[in-house]
C-alpha cells in the first residue's frame, strides 16, 4: 500500500462530499467578487491618476459657496465634497449645526476684478470642531490654485498672443506610479496564490479529525507507514489546489486578464502550495483539535502570506534580486513579461524544497509519535528538547 | 432568570476561552498597525505635512550646477526642494531611484525635462512641487519678456489669495494628523473596518458555541431543558452580542486615545448593535445547517468574504446609479456618523433598513432554531 492510496481515498472523499464541491464552487464566486473588487479599484485609481489608493466615498464632507460668477464653484472637487450654493448667514447656521464643514466665500465683482487684474480674496470659514476640515481647505486650495493658473496663463497669452519662446516642459518617468504598478501587478499575483490558503480545513479535518473520531488507530493499524498517510492526506490537498488553481486561471482568462508564461506562473503557484501542505500537515499532527488547528494556522497563514507579499512589493518599489526568495516575485515577472534569468528561480525553489522537506518531516515525526497523536501531548518545550537530544 | 443563566454560562465560557482573548489582542495590533500605515503613507503624500515636519532633506532632486542661482534653481528651492547641484547630469540620471527621487534637466533654448523615478514613495510630492515651480518659471519668463517688472510678476502670480478663517476654532478636534488623505483613509475605511472587527469574530464564537454542543452531543440536552427554544437562542446571541459590543466601545476609546476622536458614539452602537445581531443571526443559521465546526468555519469564512464586499465596496467605488441605494449600507452609516460631530436625523433614518434586516434575520433565527429538521434529534 503506498501514499497514492490515501490521495486517491481523499481526492474521492473530497469530491464525493456535496458539502466540500458546494465550498469549491462559492470559492470560486469569492473569485468572481475579487475580480469586481479588482476592477473598481483599478478604475478608481486611474481616475485619480494613480496617486491615491485612500477610499472614495461620495459626500464624505460638504462645502457651500457664495459664488454669483460661478468660476470657483464649478472648479471645485465634488469626487469627495458636497458642493452647495448658499449664502453668508445660512450657511455659517449650517455650519454651526454641523451640517456643513466648510463655507467658501467669492468676492461678488471677481470677473471684472481678473479683468482689471485686481487681486481676488476668497475666504474659507472652516468648522474647526469637524475632523474633515483639512478636506476640505485642501480642495478649496486646490480649486484656488488651478484658477490662479488659468488667470496667470490668460494673462501671459494675452500679452503674448504669438509667443512661441515659452519654455517647454516634459516629465519622463522610470515605470507607473507605485499603487497603479502594486495593482496592476501584485494583485493578480495575490488572486492566483488565494487557492493555497483555502484548502488548509481539508487537510486540518484529514489529520486532527483522525484524532477525534478516535480513527488514528485503525489507520495505524493499516499496512502503511505513517510517512505515507501523511504524505498521501497532504498530496490530496496539494491536488485539489492545482485544480482550484487551474480554474481561477481559466476564469480570469476568460474575464479578460492576460496571463503570461501561464505553464510556468501555474507550475509556480502549485510547487508553492508544498511548503504551505507541509505546514499546514505539521501543525494539524500536533494539534488537539480541529479549533486549536484552525487559529494557529490562521496567524502561520497571515505569516506567509506577508512572506510572499512584502518582497513582490518591494521588488516593485526597488528590483533587488533579494525579492526573488518569494515565488510571488517571481510570478509577479512572469506575469508582467519580464525576463527571468535562471538563477533568478534559485532562491524561491531552494526556500520551497528545503520548508516543504522541513515541514514534512516534522509532520511525520510528529504523527509517528504516540503521546502526540493518542496523548498525553507533551509540550513544545519538550518537543524541542527532544529534537535537540536527537530523540524526537 | 434562565435567560440570564444561560447567558452568564456563555459569557463565562467566552472569556475563559483563551483563543477568543488572544483574537481581541490581536485586533489591537491590526488597529495600531492601520493607524501606523494611514500616518506614515499620508506623510509621505502630503507636500505640506512634509514641509511643516522638515522632511525636505528626503526630497533629493539632482540639477544641473549651471543652474546655481538660476531663476528656474530660485523656485525649485522656494518649494523647500532638497537641490543637489551636478557637474555631470548623464551620472546624476543614472542615480535617479537610487540617490535621487528626480533630475531636473534644461535645455539650451530653455525647455525643462523632469525625469523621474515613478516607484519612489515620495515622487508624488516631488512632482507637484516641481511643477509648481516649472510653472512659475514659465509665467516669470513670460511676463519678462513682455516687459513686467518683479512686482508686476509677483501681482499676477497672486491674483487670487485663499484666508481662512477658524470658526470655533477654541473647541478644534485634535486630530493625530492634519491631512487630508490620514482623514480619508481613517474614517473612510479604517473606523468601520475596525468597529466591525468584534461583529466577524462573533460569528466564529456563536458557530463554535452552538456547533460545539452538537460536537459534544450537548445540544439535544440544552433543548430537553425547561425553556423555551427561544431562550436559548437569546441566551446564546446575548453574551456574545455584548462581548462584540465591548470590544468596539473600547475600541471606539482607543482611537479617541490615538487622536481619531469618533463621534456619535451612541449612534454607532445602536447600528452596530443591529449589523452584529445579523452577523450573530446568520451564524446560527449556518450552525443549524451544519454538522460540524469544519463546515460552520468554512460557511461562515465564505459569508464573511461576501459582507465584507457589500459592506466595504461602497467606500471605494462611486455608482451614480446606485447612489441613493449606497447611503443606506451600514458602513457608509458609519463612516459619516464617526467623522461628524453633531448628529445629522437623517443617518438614523438612513439606519431603518439595516435595523429591519437584522430583525428580519433574528426571526429567521428564531423560526429556524425551533425547526425539528434543524435541530435532527
Amino acid at each position: 500500500m503506498k501514499f497514492t492510496t490515501i490521495t486517491k481515498w481523499e481526492f474521492k472523499d473530497t469530491l464525493s462530499s456535496r458539502k466540500s464541491v458546494m465550498i469549491f464552487i462559492l470559492q470560486l464566486s469569492i473569485l468572481l467578487l475579487m475580480i469586481v473588487v479588482f476592477n473598481s479599484f483599478v478604475a478608481n485609481m486611474e481616475s485619480e491618476q494613480g496617486l491615491s489608493i485612500a477610499p472614495s466615498l461620495s459626500g464624505f464632507a460638504s462645502v457651500n459657496v457664495q459664488d454669483s460668477s460661478g468660476l470657483f464653484q464649478k472648479r471645485i472637487n465634488t469626487q469627495v465634497l458636497d458642493v452647495t450654493s448658499s449664502n453668508y448667514n445660512s450657511s455659517l447656521k449650517k455650519m454651526q449645526q454641523g451640517q456643513s464643514t466648510g463655507f467658501l466665500q467669492v468676492p461678488d465683482d471677481t470677473v471684472n476684478d481678473i479683468r482689471t487684474m485686481k487681486p481676488v480674496n476668497l475666504v474659507l470659514y472652516v468648522d474647526y470642531t469637524d475632523p474633515k476640515r483639512s478636506l476640505v481647505e485642501n480642495e478649496v486650495n486646490s480649486t484656488a490654485k488651478t484658477m490662479q493658473d488659468a488667470i496667470s496663463a490668460s494673462w501671459v497669452g494675452s500679452l503674448n498672443p504669438q509667443n512661441d519662446s515659452e519654455p517647454e516642459f516634459s516629465q519622463k518617468s522610470a515605470g507607473g506610479a507605485m499603487p497603479a504598478q502594486v495593482m496592476d501587478r501584485v494583485m493578480l499575483a495575490i488572486l492566483l496564490f488565494l487557492p493555497l490558503f483555502l484548502f488548509g480545513n481539508m487537510l486540518v479535518d484529514s489529520i486532527v479529525g483522525e484524532k477525534e473520531r478516535k480513527t488514528g488507530e485503525i489507520l495505524i493499524a493499516m499496512p502503511i507507514s505513517q510517512a505515507q498517510v501523511v504524505l498521501g492526506k497532504g498530496m490530496a490537498v496539494v491536488l485539489t489546489i492545482a485544480i482550484q488553481v487551474a480554474l481561477w486561471i481559466l476564469i480570469l482568462l476568460i474575464a479578460g486578464f492576460q496571463i503570461k508564461n501561464l505553464f510556468l506562473v501555474y507550475a509556480l503557484v502549485v510547487l508553492t502550495s508544498l511548503p504551505v501542505v507541509g505546514i499546514t500537515s505539521a501543525v494539524s499532527a500536533y494539534a488537539k483539535n480541529y479549533k486549536e488547528a484552525g487559529i494557529v494556522l490562521s496567524f502561520i497563514y497571515i505569516g506567509i502570506v506577508g512572506f510572499l507579499i512584502i518582497p513582490a512589493v518591494a521588488y516593485v518599489a526597488r528590483k533587488s534580486m533579494a525579492a526573488n526568495i518569494s515565488s510571488m516575485t517571481l510570478v509577479m515577472r512572469l506575469l508582467s513579461g519580464e525576463p527571468v534569468a535562471p538563477v533568478d528561480y534559485l532562491p524561491a525553489i531552494l526556500c520551497i524544497v528545503i520548508v516543504g522537506l522541513l515541514s514534512y518531516w516534522i509532520a511525520v515525526k510528529l504523527f509517528q509519535r504516540e503521546d502526540v497523536s493518542f496523548g498525553p501531548r507533551p509540550g513544545i518545550l519538550k518537543l524541542l528538547k527532544d529534537l535537540v537530544s536527537l530523540k524526537f | 432568570m434562565k435567560l440570564m443563566t444561560l447567558a452568564g454560562k456563555e459569557a463565562q465560557d467566552i472569556l475563559r476561552n483563551r483563543i477568543y482573548i488572544l483574537v481581541v489582542f490581536v485586533q489591537v495590533f491590526i488597529i495600531l498597525g492601520a493607524f501606523g500605515l494611514a500616518f506614515i503613507s499620508s506623510v509621505a503624500t502630503d507636500p505640506n505635512i512634509i514641509d511643516n515636519y522638515g522632511l525636505n532633506s528626503a526630497l533629493k532632486v539632482g540639477i544641473s550646477q549651471d543652474l546655481n542661482g538660476s531663476t528656474l534653481a530660485e523656485d525649485l528651492k522656494a518649494q523647500n526642494l532638497n537641490l543637489v547641484y551636478c557637474k555631470d547630469m548623464n551620472k546624476a540620471e543614472s542615480l535617479v531611484g537610487r540617490n535621487f527621487v528626480a533630475v531636473v534637466e534644461v535645455s539650451p533654448n530653455q525647455d525643462v525635462t523632469l525625469k523621474m523615478d515613478n516607484s519612489n514613495i515620495f515622487y508624488p510630492v516631488v512632482s507637484t512641487k516641481v511643477n509648481n515651480a516649472v510653472n512659475e518659471f514659465k509665467i516669470e519668463k513670460s511676463l519678462g519678456s513682455a516687459g513686467f517688472n518683479d512686482s508686476e510678476i509677483q501681482k499676477v502670480q497672486n491674483l487670487v489669495t485663499l484666508k481662512v478663517v477658524n470658526v470655533d476654532g477654541s473647541h478644534a478636534s485634535g486630530i493625530a494628523l492634519e491631512s487630508p488623505n490620514f482623514v480619508e483613509i481613517m474614517y473612510g475605511f479604517v473606523v468601520p473596518f475596525i468597529l466591525l472587527l468584534p461583529f466577524f469574530l462573533a460569528g466564529n464564537i456563536v458557530t463554535d458555541s452552538i456547533v460545539g454542543e452538537k460536537e459534544r452531543k450537548t445540544f439535544e440536552i440544552l433543548l430537553m431543558a425547561p425553556v423555551s427554544s427561544s431562550t436559548v437562542v437569546v441566551g446564546k446571541i446575548l453574551p456574545i452580542l455584548g462581548f462584540s459590543m465591548l470590544q468596539s466601545l473600547v475600541w471606539i476609546l482607543l482611537l479617541d486615545l490615538l487622536r481619531v476622536p469618533i463621534y456619535n458614539m451612541f449612534a454607532l452602537l445602536f447600528i452596530l448593535f443591529f449589523v452584529g445581531l445579523g452577523f450573530i443571526g446568520i451564524g446560527v443559521i449556518i450552525s443549524m445547517m451544519v454538522d460540524s465546526t469544519k463546515e460552520a468555519n468554512s460557511a461562515i469564512t465564505i459569508v464573511l468574504v461576501f459582507a465584507t464586499f457589500v459592506l466595504f465596496m461602497p467606500l471605494f467605488t462611486k455608482v451614480p446609479y446606485f447612489g441613493g441605494i449606497l447611503n443606506f449600507i451600514p458602513t457608509v452609516l458609519m463612516v459619516k456618523l464617526a467623522s461628524s460631530p453633531e448628529l445629522n436625523p437623517v443617518l438614523l433614518v438612513e439606519s431603518i433598513p439595516t435595523i429591519i434586516l437584522s430583525l428580519c434575520i433574528f426571526l429567521v433565527t428564531l423560526k429556524y432554531f425551533r425547526h425539528e429538521r434543524a435541530i435532527r434529534l
